[in-house]
């Protein structure tokens, strides 16, 4: 199995949903909860959150465009974060999540070094690493509705932007929507093989006029008029 | 990078106590042969091994500092089979009772064969653990700076230096007459030499955009993540930058990965590298090893060097992340 | 190499200790259904209840982090009345029992209601229950009621009921699974958050072209695929532009505009004289047209009738008349309309327009949708299908924040109506129980507040013309916010935004007391809000108040609660009942009609009480008939008690679902005991699905008007002709040019206005700021945004939420900044005619270069919110309300300051704002203004290092 995410560039505004949906179900999550909240309401609030939306603008006005870009772990099949843990803490699961046992961390940071897109953040009050846990505790509770056994992200996504599902299976609707629509993986020229895939934004459709609908040419604003009437008249004749 | 001062003061210390140790072992191998005469009694060799192993230990005791739920450090011996980090915990662990065994063989001048299966044993241990360390920093992909042979090379050099420095220091203020060290000398002179031109050798690298990766990379822009191209402004020309970084204060992230050095402070940096660290030993050196008092200062002048040398390795690292964070380019 | 795995144990979910509520979200006014899991009565998930039709499971940043918003420090906690001695907006306060603050209430508004009940203001901001509010003030018998909406979108209300008879603003949306062109103006967020965003992924998914016209790039906009940065408040230009290229080619839709609009009815020419301009009409005040058919003038439209769209004819008194459309043409077929003519001024080149202008037609025309569905339109005619011309469009503030908003949301609404574009498979839709007819049958009360009643009428209503207007005998507002006067006669939302200006002038009249419910009326929604603070606190001679008493109702410690006198604490959304109600603004979807509740899921640990059933037992102290029995006694035990009990009109109350003895009857019936619980057992919402043959083109489809006037969503079953003349305009520029048999201005300034800007037809002008500052000394035109995760000001208390945006810079196109000499995180002044403020400027590529923008309402004032005082809300974050004035520049010959406002509606023109930005010297730095940081309240929670959730430790059950 190789679980992980599709992230539709296309259709992400940026609203930081799932940001915020991560926060609040993996803060009291009895694996990787609580999430540190520090300062929250002085004049340094930081805290540690699985999954951050940047915002990039790309191309020069009147030709540019801002990405919405969310990042949460790629569930990479080269994990060096996991490879890279002294302690055995990281650890990469069959169905191809990587996790963190937060009873076996020792806090080095080695494997937040380790990833190439900031997917891991130190938990300064327990000091253990935490990450996106691709809310296992969610999708394989069978004490969920089946429709929510999904990561927290992909239920709240308001622009269905997120789906969750296992690469592995050529069938399964996140490999397919990936090949339809041209999904990438970050930073592949280091070759950890993240799973996550990004779909680009789609092509502007075109409105094709049809090959009759000449413009019209452009005549006196009476001429316009009477040629007006005369269209009324026999479209209300009809 | 953040370079975070107990790393800093781990790698410098440690490095120049199994740089001594790495050399008296060696030159001990080389007298016990005949291949030269013996660097100095064993008693004195004792005294220094045993300092160079004080700073080792310093060194890992700070290595701990730095741990953020240290009660699982002793977990770090578990994964050497995958882990830089794990091998150096393990090869440390394994290199104390060895390093010990060889100080004890100097004191009490045991027999040649004992002396030299550990004096073998310390050699290799002390070089596999520079090179584990280096490998810790090699290894990182997401860190161009640091994902090359430059550092174990570099990291060999600085520890045998101001390692054989350490021992002349040591002996010097144990009383040992200045003449009898001239060979140890030519050796310091040696590797300093070959630091100062692996750290220069470093740079050059570090300047060459080989590897580098870019923003526009790094978001897919060459993957499509762009507005439709038109002909005033094609795929190839469309630059990317951060609009809003998602989030108002600082992070993990940002503080842990991007830190961002003026270039005023770093030429200060520079500045104490050189002179500290390289220019003032020498002096030392130069000056006909004069007096303990120069002989110590002449060390703290050598690990300050180092230390902003290892500063500076902290400093010019690039990690993708920062990218993700708005920089154009790693 | 792939790298080896393992599995080991997993602590798992303790479900055993978990119980699961469904209620409606209230962490902005969208209203999505949220699914509450509790553990061991902490909250523990808030998630999107997937059945509910707003959201259908999705939720946004805010909705899931609404357990901070619970937990937040700023929660009220008791009552406070203002510390004896110290100064409104020092925030001193004593804690004082219900009991004792409910008597002073009492006591006090006893009195004014004995007395002079005008001398009671109550407005209301950000609430979702102006149905009880409005009943409650209407039965106190004061006039001075409005919300928010004056400051908000009543342009886009207005603007929609008078001519479509539904509108943008809340009572409308895209029919999302079937347009194939959608056209979004000025939108960056919208109520309709969640739905919206669902909508766009549904366009996207079928190929569907989505253009954004928004001078600013970020949100939705940064997903269109068609960007057109416009220049600010020139959109009714390109809209009339859009009509001149549509008309030049024929692309309009003849027989929509012959049936369903009044695009055929005669329109008397007669310059100079009483009745120029208005509609011929025959005795009984039918309209007449000319028909085709008969060759002469008939009285109304049949399924027969021919009408003829450019008719030219002389009445049977002698004068002449010509169709609507006729004049509708003539005008915008003029080269004034010309792409080429306006593509300088809008900023958008015109080969851009009239492709637009021939995208939507051609999708309209020629890609259109049929649905096999039956139906027989309001004149007997049968339908065998259902035709849309699948263009949809959406607008919001972008549009209805500019003084010129009205009439360019009626270019708008002018395009939909050209193509036939209205309500019909993929087009804009009517959300129940709209449509309504046009415009909705119910004037504002115009007559005198008397003692010891009720009003006769709801305060706020649609005047069909100047006697509608609410003047007393010598041409004096009735209302303290002056709506309805001749400043601005369609504000049938109120002028909230003049409400403490003019209170605090006592003009027109002083008054006694002003309650405010779920304002932050000292900060974020006020213009000038300095000003406004000073006015708050503003004294007489004497030393007595110039607005004797403050009563504030906020759930949270708002700058506002800083200047009350009486503090009247609510609870939390996740604490009470509320009723989302269709008698109010409905949660229905085109295709349902949909109501929803909230009910007490978290137990108060404050001493606090639901405004609600403050209102309802100020209600009965106070004696309202409607909620008192005939021997005086209360009539509703509270809130709980009254929603179920109280009937409109027999059979129809504030929840539709579940209605009737048995709960088994929808929209009408009986009150139900269980309705509640109903509710409850339903997820919290109720629905009422339109069967197929009633879901279309509801203005005109027989099946739904007899439907609607039965369940009470229309009076009679009459066909809504939309208008695209609009005769009450007509009505009101007679008026100006002193025509009008009827109530008529005497001050030139307003005769004036009413000539120039109450045109029946559609027109453009230039937002009215722009006309008298001068345009090279504010050069720039400044901007807000709504950041999709904060909702306005009370969200700076929430510790994930200010995680993401704790303040906010300026924002300058990287062109423009160059060109002043300013680079990236530069401190800028940015100067307006009646202030300036400091800040830093950030660039980027995606604003129109004439534009400048901030996100709104991020800054705070220091100490407020329960926030640290160093918070960087309130050392770096700013208002840019500071730079926008109640009133225009200057003053009229007579002396008086006119509100900067639409001249139509009142609607507050936040974005026409006009600045200059200049670079700071060196060494000038930090923000400006700045203000005192205020006192701590009573009881404030001590700041914290760390967050403490969840408080108790996270119980493991058994591992996988
Ligand atoms: N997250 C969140 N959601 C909210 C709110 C909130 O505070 N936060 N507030 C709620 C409230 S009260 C309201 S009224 C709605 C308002 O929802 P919106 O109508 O989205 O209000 P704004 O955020 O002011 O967005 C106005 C948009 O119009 C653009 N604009 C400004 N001037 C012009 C113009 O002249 N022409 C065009 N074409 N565009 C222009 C601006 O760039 C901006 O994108 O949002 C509601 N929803
Ligand atoms: N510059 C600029 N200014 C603007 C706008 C803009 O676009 N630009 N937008 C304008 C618009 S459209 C609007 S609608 C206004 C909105 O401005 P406001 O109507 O002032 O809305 P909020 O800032 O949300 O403040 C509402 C108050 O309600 C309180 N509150 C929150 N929840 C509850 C509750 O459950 N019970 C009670 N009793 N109180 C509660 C909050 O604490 C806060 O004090 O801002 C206007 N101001
Ligand atoms: S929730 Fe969806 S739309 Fe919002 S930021 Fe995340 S991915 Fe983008
Ligand atoms: S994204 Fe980072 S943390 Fe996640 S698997 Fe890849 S390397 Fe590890
Ligand atoms: S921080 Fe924890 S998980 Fe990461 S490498 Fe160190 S021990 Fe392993
Ligand atoms: S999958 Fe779960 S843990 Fe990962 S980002 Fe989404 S919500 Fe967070
Ligand atoms: S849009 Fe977000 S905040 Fe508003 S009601 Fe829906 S979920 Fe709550
Ligand atoms: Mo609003």
């Amino acid at each position: 199995m190789k679980l992980g995410l599709v992230i539709d560039l296309d259709t992400c505004v940026g609203c930081q949903a799932c940001a915020t949906a991560c926060k609040e179900w993996n803060g009291a999550s009895a694996i990787s909860g609580p999430l540190a909240d520090l300062d929250p309401y002085g004049a340094d609030p930081s805290g540690v959150w699985f999954n951050r939306v940047r915002h990039y603008e790309v191309g020069a006005y009147p030709a540019s465009k801002t990405v919405n870009f969310p990042m949460s772990c790629l569930h990479c099949e080269d994990a060096a974060c996991v490879t890279v843990c002294p302690t055995g803490a990281s650890y990469k699961r069959a169905d191809g999540i990587v996790l963190v046992d937060q009873d076996k961390c020792m806090g080095c940071n080695l494997c937040a070094w380790a990833c190439p897109y900031g997917a891991r953040e130190l938990d300064e009050v327990s000091g253990c690493m935490k990450k996106c846990t691709l809310c296992v505790d969610r999708v394989y509770d069978e004490r969920l509705p089946v429709d929510e056994r999904q990561p927290a992200c992909v239920l709240a996504c308001p622009t269905h932007a997120r789906h969750f599902g296992d690469f592995d299976d050529p069938m399964s609707a996140v490999s397919i929507l990936s090949a339809e629509r041209g999904g990438f993986g970050l930073l592949e020229q280091l070759d950890y093989k993240p799973v996550n895939r990004y779909l680009p934004p789609r092509a502007v459709p075109v409105v094709a006029m049809d090959a009759d609908a000449q413009e019209a040419e452009r005549v006196t604003p009476l001429a316009a008029l009477s040629r007006l009437m005369a269209r009324a008249r026999d479209a209300l004749s009809r | 990078m953040k370079p975070a001062f107990s790393v800093l003061l781990f790698t410098v210390l440690s490095g120049a106590g199994l740089g001594a140790l790495a050399i008296i072992a060696l030159l001990d191998l080389a007298a016990l042969v005949g291949m030269i005469a013996p660097l100095a009694p064993p008693r004195l060799q004792a005294r220094a091994a045993a300092i160079a192993l004080l700073l080792v230990v310093a060194g890992l005791c700070a290595s701990t500092l730095h741990l953020a739920n240290p009660k699982n450090a002793w977990r770090s011996w578990t994964r050497w089979r995958t882990s830089w980090l794990s091998r150096e915990a393990v090869l440390s662990l394994a290199f104390m009772p060895v390093a010990v065994g060889l100080v004890a063989c100097w004191w009490w001048d045991v027999a040649p064969t004992m002396r030299v299966l550990f004096a073998v044993a310390t050699l290799l241990l002390a070089w596999m653990i520079l090179v584990c360390t280096a490998m810790i920093y090699a290894s990182l992909k997401p860190i161009r700076q640091w994902h090359t042979r430059h550092v174990p090379a570099n990291f060999l050099l600085y520890g045998h230096a101001s390692g054989a420095l350490l021992v002349v220091v040591v002996l010097r203020s144990d009383g040992y007459e200045a003449a009898s060290l001239v060979p140890l000398v030519w050796l310091v002179w040696l590797l300093f030499v070959a630091a100062a031109i692996g750290k220069l050798l470093y740079w050059r690298f570090l300047r060459s955009d080989k590897g580098a990766i870019t923003l526009e990379q790094a978001i897919g822009v060459p993957r499509g993540v762009r507005p439709p191209p038109t002909p005033d402004a094609p795929a190839s020309i469309m630059a990317a930058r951060l609009f809003d970084m998602g989030h108002a204060g600082g992070t993990f992230l940002t503080r842990e990965f991007v830190i961002n050095v003026a270039a005023r402070n770093r030429t200060w940096i520079v500045v104490l590298m050189w002179s500290f660290g390289f220019v003032l030993p020498m002096v030392w050196l130069a000056l006909g090893l004069a007096r303990w008092q120069g002989a110590v200062l002449a060390m703290l002048a050598c690990m300050i060097g180092m230390l902003a040398e290892r500063w500076l390795f902290f400093a010019d690292a690039r990690h993708t992340v920062r990218l993700y964070h708005g920089e154009p380019t790693t | 190499m792939t790298i080896p795995t393992e599995d080991r144990p997993l602590a798992r979910e303790d479900h055993a200790h978990q119980e699961v509520h469904y209620s409606t979200c209230y962490m902005c006014a969208c209203r999505c259904g949220i699914k509450v899991t509790t553990q061991d009565g902490a909250l523990r998930f808030i998630q999107g209840t997937r059945e509910h039709p707003i959201n259908q499971g999705v939720l946004c940043a805010k909705g899931s982090a609404g357990i901070m918003k619970q937990l937040s420090p700023a929660k009220l906690r008791k009552p406070l009345r203002r510390r004896a001695g110290s100064e409104r907006g020092a925030n001193e306060f004593d804690e004082i029992e219900w009991e004792e603050a409910l008597a002073i209430v009492e006591a006090r508004l006893a009195h004014i209601r004995r007395t002079d009940p005008k001398r009671l203001a109550f407005f209301t901001g950000r609430d979702q229950m102006q149905a009880l509010t409005g009943l409650w003030a209407q039965q106190f018998g004061t006039p001075n009621w409005a919300a928010h909406g004056g400051f908000c979108s009543v342009n886009m209300a207005a603007a929609g009921l008078y001519s479509i008879g539904y509108s943008f603003w809340e009572f409308g949306a895209p029919d999302w699974d079937r347009a194939k062109y959608f056209v979004m103006w000025g939108v960056a967020e919208d109520h309709s958050s969640n739905p919206i965003k669902i909508g766009l992924d549904k366009l996207k998914r079928r190929g569907a072209k989505f253009v954004s016209i928004n001078p600013i790039r970020t949100g939705y906009s940064a997903i269109a695929d068609d960007w057109i940065p416009i220049r600010p408040g020139t959109d009714g230009l390109l809209a009339l532009a859009i009509v001149h290229v549509l008309l030049t080619e024929g692309s309009i839709d003849f027989e929509f505009l012959a049936r369903y609009t009044n695009a055929p009815w005669l329109v008397i020419q007669a310059p100079g004289t009483a009745g120029d301009g208005l509609f011929a009409r025959s005795d009984d005040g039918t309209p007449l047209v000319w028909d085709e058919g008969e060759g002469r003038i008939v009285a109304g439209i049949t399924a027969q009738s021919q009408p003829s769209l450019f008719a030219q004819c002389t009445l049977a008194d002698g004068r002449q008349a010509r169709s609507v459309l006729a004049l509708a043409a003539e005008r915008y077929l003029d080269s004034q309309y010309a792409p080429e003519v306006v593509a300088a001024a809008c900023g958008v080149p015109a080969a851009t327009i009239r492709r637009l202008a021939r995208e939507m037609a051609q999708v309209a025309f020629r890609e259109t949708i049929e649905l096999p569905i039956a139906w027989t339109d309001a004149w007997g005619r049968k339908h065998d299908k259902v035709v849309g011309r699948p263009v949809a469009m959406y607008a919001m503030r972008g549009i209805s924040a500019h003084s010129n908003g009205f009439q360019t949301c009626r270019a708008l609404h002018l395009i939909q109506m050209l193509l036939g574009a209205l309500d019909g498979p993929g087009n804009f839709r009517a959300r129940a129980p709209y449509p309504k007819p046009i415009p909705p049958q119910l004037r504002p009360n115009n007559v005198a507040a008397k003692a010891n009643t009720p009003l006769a009428r709801p305060p706020l209503g649609f005047p069909m013309g100047p006697e509608d207007l609410a003047l007393d005998a010598d041409g004096r507002a009735l209302r303290i916010d002056k709506a309805y006067t001749w400043e601005a006669p369609l504000a049938s939302h109120g002028l909230m935004h003049m409400v403490i200006a003019n209170a605090a002038a006592g003009d027109p009249y002083p008054i006694d007391t002003l309650m405010l419910f779920m304002a932050n009326m000292a900060w974020n929604s006020s213009m000038n809000t300095t000003g406004t603070r000073s006015m708050l606190a503003a004294k007489h001679d004497d030393g007595s108040y110039k607005i004797p008493f403050v009563i504030v109702a906020d759930a949270f410690a708002s700058e506002t609660v800083a200047f009350a006198d009486l503090v009247l604490p609510d609870t939390t959304y996740l604490e009470r009942f509320d009723a989302i109600s269709l008698l109010d603004r409905p949660i229905s979807e085109p295709d349902a009609a949909a109501d929803a509740i909230r009910h007490p899921i978290i137990a108060l640990d404050r001493d606090v009480r639901p405004w609600q059933d403050v209102l309802v037992e100020l209600a009965g102290r106070l004696g309202f008939p409607a909620f008192t029995k005939d021997d005086g006694t209360r009539k509703f035990a509270g809130y709980e008690d009254f929603i179920v009990r109280f009937e409109r009109a027999p059979g129809i109350g504030f929840l539709a679902g579940w209605r009737g003895t048995d709960g088994k009857r929808s929209l009408v019936g009986a009150p139900n005991p269980g309705q509640w619980q109903a509710y409850k057992d339903n997820k919290a919402f109720f629905q009422f699905h339109l069967p197929d043959t009633i879901k279309w083109h509801r203005y005109a489809n027989l099946g739904y008007l007899e439907f609607a006037k039965k369940v009470g969503f229309v009076g009679a079953v009459e066909p809504i002709v939309m208008q695209i003349y609009s005769e009450p305009l007509q009505k009101f520029r007679l008026a100006g040019q002193g025509l009008y048999d009827g109530p008529r201005p005497t001050d030139p300034a307003d005769r004036a206005r009413l000539t120039k800007y109450f045109d029946p037809l559609p027109f453009w002008y230039s937002p009215l700021e722009m006309q008298v500052t001068n345009g090279d000394a504010y050069p720039l035109h400044a901007l807000t945004q709504r950041p999709m995760m904060m909702y306005h000001s009370w969200d700076a208390q929430n510790a994930w939420l200010r995680q993401i945006i704790a303040d906010n810079a300026i924002y300058v196109n990287v062109a423009t900044a160059a060109a002043l000499g300013l680079a990236d995180g530069d401190w800028a002044w940015v100067t307006s005619h009646t202030g300036q403020l400091r800040r830093r400027m950030r660039t980027m590529e995606g604003v129109e270069p004439n534009t400048v923008w901030t996100w709104n309402a991020i800054g705070k004032q220091s100490g407020a919110w329960g926030l640290a005082p160093d918070a960087p809300e309130a050392t770096s974050g700013f208002l840019l309300n500071h730079l926008i004035a109640e009133h225009l520049p200057g003053s009229t010959p007579s002396g008086r300051r006119l509100t900067n406002s639409d001249p139509i509606t009142g609607q507050a023109a936040w974005f026409d704002l006009r600045v200059r930005i200049t670079r700071c010297v060196d060494g000038e730095e930090g923000i400006e203004p700045m203000f005192d940081t205020l006192a701590s309240l009573p009881g404030a929670a001590p700041t914290v290092a760390a967050l403490d959730w969840p408080a108790a430790p996270i119980p493991l059950e058994g591992t996988r």
